[in-house]
């Protein structure tokens, strides 16, 4: 075709196009020179841009390549990925869930400090750790409630204290510190912020502003923009009263329930008192056969810890006259994340439901019992350890310590924690199977007055200064009744004086023992600690003392165990010995009494049935007689202890309340550690359990709780130190040694009675967690 | 600003005599070492935008003549040829200022800056001759001139800020396309002079007039994303106490900004962020993509924002990210979705806009996911219904992306029509843009780009030719992740009834 005279049409975009292959059309050269009556698009890019080096080189080599070389690309400036510390920064592992993410709108705001520590800000918190205990968080959040509350001028120092409420040292510390890092600040801010608009227009061409608002659109109407983001506003207010609500129906609830409670309680107590019933004789036979399950005591804290003695008193236990079934009863809980719930799993697995003051928060388990109905101690309802502001709830999210995170006491002094400690519960190894698992949390026990070992256990103490044991069936149970035999017969006679020594080790042997005679020589050996209480008639000669710490290798390791000295308070041992015996008549008459009414003796005394499930229904009678007198003993001392020097020992739970005289009684435990530390100190600190829970992690102390001894070396172990491999060192020898001797002039008088604080005992509640299953309470009264 | 013109004037030519040995000044031009892609030495022309002294030495920072921006860079002394230096013109400057409004040579700030650096005294150069330099640059300035320039300077002063501004307008509207994709939407009506607020649609600016020497130049260092190190190509609005350190630290996942590795870590302890903070709207494979309301979601837009100015030239922050979707592209791995790159997208367009502005993060570069970002944009198209067109101006690589991805999905249609009845195929334009919902102007410049449009006896026909469908088909076999239409979950919202964005 020849040049065409005319100008081609506009090419129209409804018009169909045929498409055609080059080689279908031959001559389509020829019309070549009419394409440009189709107008060139613009590329869309600046003019100026578009001329650049290597686009033009990109683009010509793409026309003519019809795809991309190597070196034509456009070259950008070099990124790297190979940060080697990434998986340390970033940690953790997402798993993809199979749905898509979506977002709750109303859930993006979270409250965490936007300041975040650097390293400058690191070395004053490690200053200020030296003194006292501040999170790094807790830095940040003053930091960041300082920054957002100063604008163009800083918060004063008065400001900075009704904004932070803090501790009025470590407010100072901060503050200063920030007033002298916000000075040499180059930012306007130590939260790095992008620069806002001035609304007078000074910054309209201020490059470092950015993301000015749009004015103009919102002035001329309602903006629903708005609407919207109150809306939403609205709603999570809304959530958060009706929130609120829900708790404070929960509280009026519970506040009702005690009331009634009161009122109930002081029937009785009038009733009695009419009645004449001073020694609880009537009210026990008037409750045995209403109460399901007998009467339970948990270990509550009877010492005065400061935080807790109000309330950690002892909980009255109302049977109501209609006789409610206590096992079906529903604690009313205001967190979900009751801490104390542990304590049920194992209530279940006894089948015995704790009584429960009715409307009280779950939080603490009260039992109880008929013997303290005297006492009365109700709550103001844990407002004190629960805030119920839902603003403290996130927080409780996050922090595993819930309410139980520490809080500091002014006038105690804090170390820090030995950080190998809190990783070695004992138990919590995975090697440690079965058997050996249970040897770190429960103990060789032995009763006195039907001599005979219960097996493993742990004690407790319990209100009014009760003996609780923890009973675990194990594989050795065959072999530990043997036990009973050969152990009493062979060296008990010999420990007169010393009836309270524990034997305990530790450390795991090759091989649980399995029979008797290796048993036999692992308590010899101190591998196993075995706990028996001592023999009335040997008391006489230990005179002044009442118990002996019970020493544990295993914490040669560093970890060091109190002693406490018992108050060397006014009762003799001659006195203790006569109240210990008359209790002891009064609770077997108590027992026989009880044993014919109760029909099945479940119901009373847990002792002898405990005795019957754990061994597999093989028990007589005659054991469960003999056990109940064992009962009646250690009731026995528990009472004469609680009037004269209630809890001045604190027992670790894995400590027997009455050591066992060690097979030979000459030999003194090897391994005891260095305990002249804690000495006379902790004596007192014993009676407020609560300070010593927090102490826990910062002290080397182990817990708050130490067996008096005999020989005046006491140490206390708790479960939290159980250190696997720990082996007395020579040198710990040589401390124990001095320790002993050097305690020996120490009196003792409290027979192994302490009280535990468990309560506010951490590791202690873990552990009582894990071994819920396989652990069986004892109740001895 | 006349007052002191005569004696100034004499003065500052009195110190380019004393100095012209001596110094390069702001303006100079001058052949630069650096090496190409083969890694070869070579001496392009280049402008020395602004000197600073560090102890023991001084640095240039250089605008390569003809090469983007993104390369820009400071050099020592020892990279210049200083034979070849040619000192800016003073005849020339006046002229470029007064044409500045619109016409820009070449490269983009070139003239305008030049003029504009030697007007206004970097704080680098030395104090005095600074002085005398503003109090001259008036006086050369035709009248009319004058206003455009003087308002920036005075502006600039209270502003305060270290440099010299020079743009006449607000500060900062700038945009550049970047990487990947195009992005589009000029903006701003700054073309008179008058310092005024850049229009409130869109994300980019297409008018440099603004441009000073603040937002020429990159102000960060290095910023340290995940497990990546990304060297910015170009200016963002970062608090400016960040701009010095060496290394800017952003939250992989927030995005949020820090100054030290330390305070990283702390964020992280608190930030439990793992994804962005967003719905997610498609999944398939390791490849999400996660859809951000700028209102709604302003702290995690604004963090994108400024990431996506550091590799966006023609992109401004100037206003909120209220009207704005953001779609952010991630990858999974066990530690998370982490960003790939995203696209932006004005919840109204009053110009078929469908991506407001587009990005694939430096490391993600050049392996298909700038494409597998246009797809989708396209799809949430699709959705709507609608065609759309990216934002302009485009950016070089925008260009190429665009460019790459029109041409395989048009010939892809082109190629699989079959002869209808043993007649030929054929196809409009409008259909196309239906199918692709690529806009009816894209579709054209496309095959005019590929040069598939003729005019055959009396009517325009399209052609393939042979290297065409080669190289399409080659382009399809290396062409992987394709968007899977199944997988996105998506209903359009209809903001306009929802009150203003």
């Amino acid at each position: 075709m020849s040049k065409l005279s005319f100008r081609a049409r506009a090419l129209d975009a409804a018009k169909p196009l045929p498409i055609y292959r080059n080689k279908d059309l031959p001559d389509l050269n020829d019309c070549v020179s009419i394409n440009r009556a189709v107008p060139q698009m613009p590329t869309g890019m600046e003019k100026e841009e578009e001329s650049e080096h290597h686009l033009q080189r990109a683009i010509s080599a793409q026309s003519v390549f019809r795809e991309k070389k190597e070196n034509m690309v456009i070259p950008v400036p070099e990124a790297e990925s190979n940060i080697t510390y990434y998986d340390r920064l970033y940690k953790g592992e997402l798993r993809i869930p199979k749905q898509l993410f979506h977002i709750q709108p109303l859930g993006l705001d979270n409250e965490q400090p936007d300041y975040d520590m650097d390293s400058e800000d690191e070395i004053l918190l490690n200053r200020l750790n030296r003194k006292m205990e501040i999170k790094p968080i807790q830095f940040e959040t003053m930091v960041d409630r300082l920054e957002k509350a100063s604008t163009n001028q800083m918060v004063t120092i008065t400001e900075a204290k009704l904004l932070l409420n803090e501790d009025d040292y470590l407010l100072k510390a901060v503050y200063d510190y920030w007033v002298r890092k916000r000075k040499n600040c180059r930012g306007p801010s130590l939260i790095p912020l992008i620069k806002l608009e001035k609304r007078d227009g000074s910054t309209n061409n201020d490059a470092y502003v950015a993301f000015r608002r749009r004015t103009e659109k919102m002035q001329t109407r309602k903006n629903r923009k708005n609407d919207e983001a109150s809306y939403e506003k609205m709603l999570k207010l809304r959530r958060e009263f009706s929130r609120t609500v829900t708790i404070l129906e929960m509280i009026k609830r519970r506040e009702k329930s005690k009331r009634e409670l009161l009122h109930l309680t002081l029937e009785v107590v009038e009733k009695r008192y009419q009645m004449g019933d001073f020694t609880g004789e009537v009210l026990s036979e008037v409750t045995a056969p209403l109460a399901e399950k007998p009467v339970y005591t948990v270990p509550i804290t009877v010492t005065n810890g400061n935080r807790h003695n109000h309330k950690a008193e002892i909980k009255i236990k109302t049977h109501k006259s209609g006789g409610l079934p206590y096992h079906g009863y529903h604690h009313v809980s205001v967190k979900d994340e009751d801490p104390f719930d542990f304590v049920r799993p194992k209530k279940k697995y006894t089948r015995r439901e704790p009584l429960c003051r009715p409307g009280r928060p779950a939080k603490r388990q009260h039992i109880v019992n008929k013997a303290d109905i005297k006492q009365y101690d109700f709550h103001s309802s844990g407002e004190e350890d629960y805030p119920l502001s839902p603003t403290s709830e996130p927080d409780e999210e996050n922090d595993p310590d819930g309410t139980f995170a520490f809080r500091r006491k002014a006038g105690c002094h804090y170390l820090a924690p030995c950080l190998d400690q809190t990783s070695g519960l004992l138990w919590d190894h995975p090697e440690l199977a079965g058997l050996d698992a249970l040897r770190h949390r429960q103990s060789l026990t032995a009763l006195s007055v039907p001599q005979r070992c219960v097996g493993l256990a742990r004690r407790r103490v319990g209100r009014g200064g009760r003996v609780l044991l923890d009973r675990a069936s194990s594989d050795l149970d065959g072999v530990l009744k043997q036990l009973d035999s050969g152990v009493f017969s062979s060296s008990f006679p010999k420990g007169l004086s010393d009836p309270q020594v524990p034997t305990q080790n530790h450390r795991t042997m090759p091989g649980s023992a399995s029979s008797l005679t290796d048993l036999l020589s692992n308590i010899q050996a101190l591998r196993w600690r075995f706990f028996r209480p001592r023999s009335t008639q040997g008391d006489g000669s230990g005179e002044g003392r009442t118990g002996r710490p019970s020493m544990d290798n295993r914490l040669s390791g560093g970890l060091f165990v109190h002693t406490k000295n018992s108050g060397s308070g006014g009762i003799t041992e001659e006195q203790y010995q006569v109240h210990q015996q008359a209790l002891a008549q009064m609770q077997k008459q108590q027992l026989a009494q009880l044993q014919l009414k109760a029909p099945p003796p479940q119901q009373h005394f847990s002792l002898p049935e405990r005795q019957n499930t754990q061994t597999a229904g093989s028990t007589d009678c005659i054991i469960s007689k003999t056990l109940d007198s064992a009962g009646a003993h250690f009731a026995a001392s528990a009472v004469i202890s609680a009037p004269g020097q209630v809890n001045n020992e604190n027992k670790p739970d894995n400590t027997s309340v009455n050591g066992v005289v060690q097979p030979l009684g000459t030999s003194r435990p090897p391994h005891s550690t260095s305990t002249s530390q804690g000495g006379t100190g902790l004596d007192r600190s014993g009676r407020t359990p609560s300070s010593c829970g927090p102490l826990l992690p910062a002290s080397h102390s182990t817990t708050p709780q130490s067996l008096p001894n005999h020989r005046g070396h006491g140490s206390a172990v708790s479960p939290a130190h159980h250190h696997h491999n720990a082996r007395p060192s020579p040198s710990s020898l040589k401390l124990a040694t001095m320790a002993t001797s050097s305690l020996d002039r120490v009196p003792k008088v409290t027979p192994a009675i302490s009280s535990m604080a468990r309560d506010n005992h951490e590791p202690e509640r873990l552990a009582l967690n894990g071994i819920s299953e396989t652990t069986v309470p004892m109740e001895v009264t | 600003m006349c007052r002191c013109v005569p004696s100034t004037f004499i003065n500052i030519h009195f110190q380019y005599i004393f100095f012209r040995q001596v110094d390069v000044i702001e303006g100079c031009r001058l052949p630069v070492l650096r090496k190409n892609q083969e890694n070869e030495d070579e001496w392009p022309l280049a402008e020395i935008l602004s000197v600073k002294e560090i102890p023991g030495r001084k640095l240039y920072y250089v605008h390569y003549i003809d090469f983007n921006k993104r390369l820009d860079e400071w050099v020592t002394p020892e990279r210049l040829d200083m034979k070849k230096l040619q000192f800016p013109k003073k005849e020339a400057k006046t002229p470029t200022k007064n044409g500045l409004p619109g016409s820009r040579p070449s490269s983009p700030e070139r003239e305008v800056p030049q003029a504009q650096q030697k007007c206004l005294p970097t704080k680098t150069s030395i104090p005095d001759f600074q002085v005398l330099q503003q109090q001259v640059q008036p006086p050369t300035i035709t009248v009319h001139l004058c206003f455009d320039f003087l308002s920036p300077l005075f502006k600039s002063s209270q502003n305060g800020t270290a440099r010299r501004p020079m743009p006449n307008q607000p500060g900062r509207k700038r945009k550049q396309p970047p990487n990947c994709g195009g992005t589009d939407e000029d903006s701003q009506d700054s073309s008179d002079g008058i310092p005024s607020a850049p229009r409130m649609t869109g994300s980019l600016v297409s008018d440099r007039s603004h441009d000073d020497i603040v937002t020429r130049m990159k102000n960060i260092d290095c910023i340290e994303l995940g497990r990546h190190r990304l060297k910015p190509w170009y200016f963002s609005p970062y608090p400016q106490e960040l701009t010095t350190l060496p290394i800017l630290y952003l939250c992989e996942f927030c995005l949020k900004y820090l100054k030290s590795l330390k305070c990283l870590q702390r964020h992280l302890t608190k930030c439990n962020l793992r994804h962005p903070p967003g719905n997610e709207i498609y999944r398939k494979g390791t490849i999400s993509f996660f859809e951000i309301d700028g209102r709604k979601n302003k702290t995690y837009s604004q963090n994108l924002c400024l990431l996506a100015k550091c590799f966006l030239d023609h992109k401004t922050l100037y206003y909120d990210t209220d009207p704005f979707l953001f779609y952010v592209m991630t990858e999974y791995d066990s530690k998370g979705f982490h960003i790939v790159g995203y696209f932006s997208k004005e919840k109204e367009s009053t110009e078929d806009y469908n991506v407001a502005c587009i990005l694939t993060l430096p490391p993600y570069q050049r392996r298909g996911y700038g494409k597998l970002l246009i797809e989708f944009s396209y799809e949430l198209s699709k959705v709507e219904g609608k065609t759309g067109t990216p934002e302009k101006p485009l950016s070089d690589l925008g260009l190429l992306s665009y460019r790459s991805y029109w041409s395989q999905t048009i010939l892809e249609i082109l190629m699989d029509l079959k002869p209808d009845n043993g007649e030929r195929p054929q196809i409009t334009i409008n259909e196309i843009s239906e199918i692709t919902s690529v806009k009816k102007e894209d579709v054209i410049s496309t095959l005019q780009y590929l040069n598939l449009i003729n005019y055959y006896k009396g009517q325009y026909i399209l052609t393939l030719s042979e290297d065409i469908v080669e190289g399409h088909e080659r382009a399809m076999q290396k062409r992987h992740l394709p968007i899977d239409p199944k997988c996105l979950h998506f209903t359009p919202k209809d903001w306009s009834k929802r009150g203003k964005w």
